[in-house]
């Protein structure tokens, strides 16, 4: 059983570059579809038994999430159990290609330490996308009035 | 990173050319168990199969190989280690081991039986935990044998210790009506580790044993059906190993240590209901219960296959536990300051699913948490009964009921601990929401298969199918609905698991 490559997926492997550079630079691939941090919250619900978001609470099962969009992948110190594949990655973490990699992750990336079956359905997919843009940047400084 | 000498990488386009190479690992239709006379050739063979590589899986093959077995074990994920490898690591130990006695804790076996047969579910497996707590002390002192790393530190968090303590509380020991049940104790062992990852320390310690022992370890085979000869006797397993069918011949027996199945929803909903509205099914993706469909498949009876674990993480801060949780009458219903996993039983199997924690300024949840969203707030408690629709006048007589008894450090129903009680007082008062399906609650389930001391495992009729045997969350053993300890199901795993192997190795070759 094949899963059918959905659209936005087919147009960021048109848009891939053969070389690492400029998959570097952010912006290149187009954006997932506009979702709900709201609804987000509990999409990503299950992450958090291995991710934590809060800088401070430091690298669980999973490595932190802090500011994760704009990092390359599989490099943050103190996490020593990234997979082969992850510890050689040359690409950085976007809002789009986190979408993408989260419909089927152990498909995407034989050999990750992540045994998550990932996300398929395309709008909760993209809920949990813009709740990690949002959560992933709040520090202390934000824990104003509610 | 860019630098052209760097090795080539994992590029993007690599990353998601994944998803058109590889097949998507659709689940195997359930099917009869399958007679072996079908079967015309066995691609595989061992006197022991494992099926399944957490803790129960990694301790049942350990102990067949060191009775002389020769042991497969396959895992139908990349990785090995299962849901334990993602959980916390704790092992429920007592009795007086050799920590609590480093540390100059007071234990009984007594005790500890007394706790875990009084404080959790209803007519539970007297026989099993009467065996585990007698020889709880040593079955610590074999998982440091097996290289599992504790260290003397006592911690005083109710929750994991986060800062590599190996000991504490982990469980209802405390609260009431658990306290009067039996001296209470710390028995939570949890490996050294920080930030939660003291089950990725239990399991590299397993599976480097297996692994040096000279088990066969096979990942990403999946095991679809038992193989049944005509006497009933389970002979081998029908596998998919990259889409394709395979038979393995087991000479001696079979361990199914295949996990529970949280995360294979139409069994949730089918068999346990009260956690299918839970979000976050905390497992690894191989809990999909095949173990168990495999077991029943082959005439298996499967037990308690409805209780499992709905974690309500209130605390910390235990600043909180000053507030109060009450129902959809503005009734408080149980002791604020237990287990989270009992609060977390009480909601999900005795109300609904429905609750609500209810605070003062002195007790309000941290201003960043994501856990349960706050949903009313207000100067008077008046306020917040109005907002939620409550019936009229409950909550108000609640809260004075409770607070007049509070302010003498009493709590008439639930004999909440004085630490944590005083009289809610002081705006704002805000109400927060636990129910399940809004909340950041992980369940887990804890029903399976019907098996003996041994791991053996029972037909429907009550008979012991030959060769076949089961271990952790794939059979019915210690943990139950309510969960009351942290380290029960990882416990019970690793205990009852080396006795299925050492069984199964065992087992006349048939």
């Amino acid at each position: 059983m094949r899963r059918l490559l959905p659209a936005v997926l087919a147009t960021l492997l048109l848009s891939a570059t053969p070389h690492g550079h400029a998959q570097l630079e952010a912006g290149a691939t187009p954006a997932p579809p506009q979702g709900d941090p709201g609804r987000g919250r509990l999409v990503f619900a299950p992450c958090r038994t291995c991710h934590f978001t809060q800088a401070e609470a430091g690298h669980g099962n999973g490595p932190n999430l802090h500011r994760i969009f704009g990092k390359v992948a599989g490099k943050q110190p103190g996490f020593d159990y990234y997979s082969e594949p992850l510890q050689a990655a040359q690409f950085v973490w976007t809002p789009a290609l986190l979408y993408a990699w989260l419909e089927n992750p152990m498909a995407a990336t034989p050999g990750t330490s992540m045994m998550s079956a990932g996300v398929p359905d395309p709008a909760q997919r993209a809920d949990l996308i813009a709740y990690l843009q949002q959560v992933s940047v709040r520090t202390a400084a934000d824990s104003a009035s509610p | 990173m860019t630098d052209q000498t760097t090795p080539p990488g994992l590029r993007r386009r690599d990353l998601l050319a994944g998803f058109g190479a590889v097949a998507s690992a659709g689940l195997a239709a359930g099917a009869a168990a399958l007679p072996a006379a079908a079967v015309t050739s066995w691609d595989m063979s061992a006197d022991v199969l494992v099926a399944g590589s957490g803790a129960a899986g990694a301790s049942a093959a350990i102990e067949a190989r060191r009775a002389g077995a020769d042991v497969l074990l396959i895992e139908s994920l990349p990785r090995f280690g299962g849901s334990s490898a993602i959980s916390a690591g704790v092992v429920y130990a007592g009795g007086g081991t050799a920590l609590q006695r480093a540390l100059g804790v007071e234990d009984t076996v007594e005790a500890m039986f007394s706790f875990i047969s009084g404080a959790g579910t209803r007519h539970p497996p007297l026989e099993k935990i009467r065996l585990y707590c007698e020889q709880s002390s040593a079955h610590f002192d074999w998982l440091v044998a097996q290289g599992v790393p504790y260290r003397e530190q006592l911690a005083t968090t109710m929750t994991v210790p986060m800062a590599g303590e190996s000991l504490y509380f982990s469980g209802c020991e405390l609260a009431w009506p658990a306290r009067e049940l039996a001296q209470p104790a710390p028995r939570g062992h949890v490996p050294v580790a920080t930030g939660m990852t003291g089950g990725r320390v239990l399991m590299a310690a397993l599976l480097a044993q297996v692994a040096a022992l000279g088990v066969t370890m096979q990942a990403q085979v999946a095991g679809e059906r038992l193989v049944v000869g005509d006497d009933g006797r389970v002979l081998g397993m029908q596998v998919s190993v990259a889409g394709e069918r395979k038979t393995i011949r087991a000479r001696r027996g079979i361990v199914l240590a295949s996990g529970g199945f949280i995360h294979n929803r139409e069994m949730v909903r089918n068999y346990a209901p009260e956690l299918y509205d839970c979000p976050v099914p905390w497992a690894g993706a191989g809990d999909q219960g095949m173990g168990i469909n495999m077991g029943i498949a082959a005439g298996a009876a499967a037990l308690r296959m409805h209780q499992g674990f709905a974690i309500v993480p209130l605390y910390p801060p235990e600043a909180v536990l000053s507030g109060i949780v009450v129902n959809a009458f503005g009734q408080r219903f149980v002791a604020e300051d237990t287990y989270y996993g009992v609060l977390g039983d009480a909601i999900a199997y005795h109300q609904q699913g429905r609750a609500w924690l209810i605070t003062d300024r002195g007790s309000e949840l941290p201003a960043l948490q994501d856990d349960f969203l706050r949903v009313a707030q207000g100067n008077t408690v008046s306020d917040l009964a109005r907002q939620l629709g409550f019936p009229k006048g409950a909550l108000q007589d609640n809260v004075a009921y409770y607070n007049r008894h509070a302010a003498n450090s009493e709590d008439p129903l639930f004999h909440k601990r004085p630490a944590f009680l005083r009289p809610l007082q002081g705006p704002p008062y805000s109400a927060w929401d636990l129910s399940l399906a809004k909340s950041f609650v992980p369940a887990h389930t804890f029903g399976g298969l019907h098996t003996g001391l041994d791991g053996e495992v029972f037909s429907s009729f009550g008979e012991v199918i030959p060769g076949l045997y089961a271990a952790g969350r794939t059979s019915a053993g210690l943990p139950g609905a309510p969960y009351i300890a942290s380290g029960l199901s990882v416990g019970d795993a690793t205990f009852f698991g080396r006795r299925a192997g050492r069984a199964a190795a065992g087992g006349a070759a048939a």
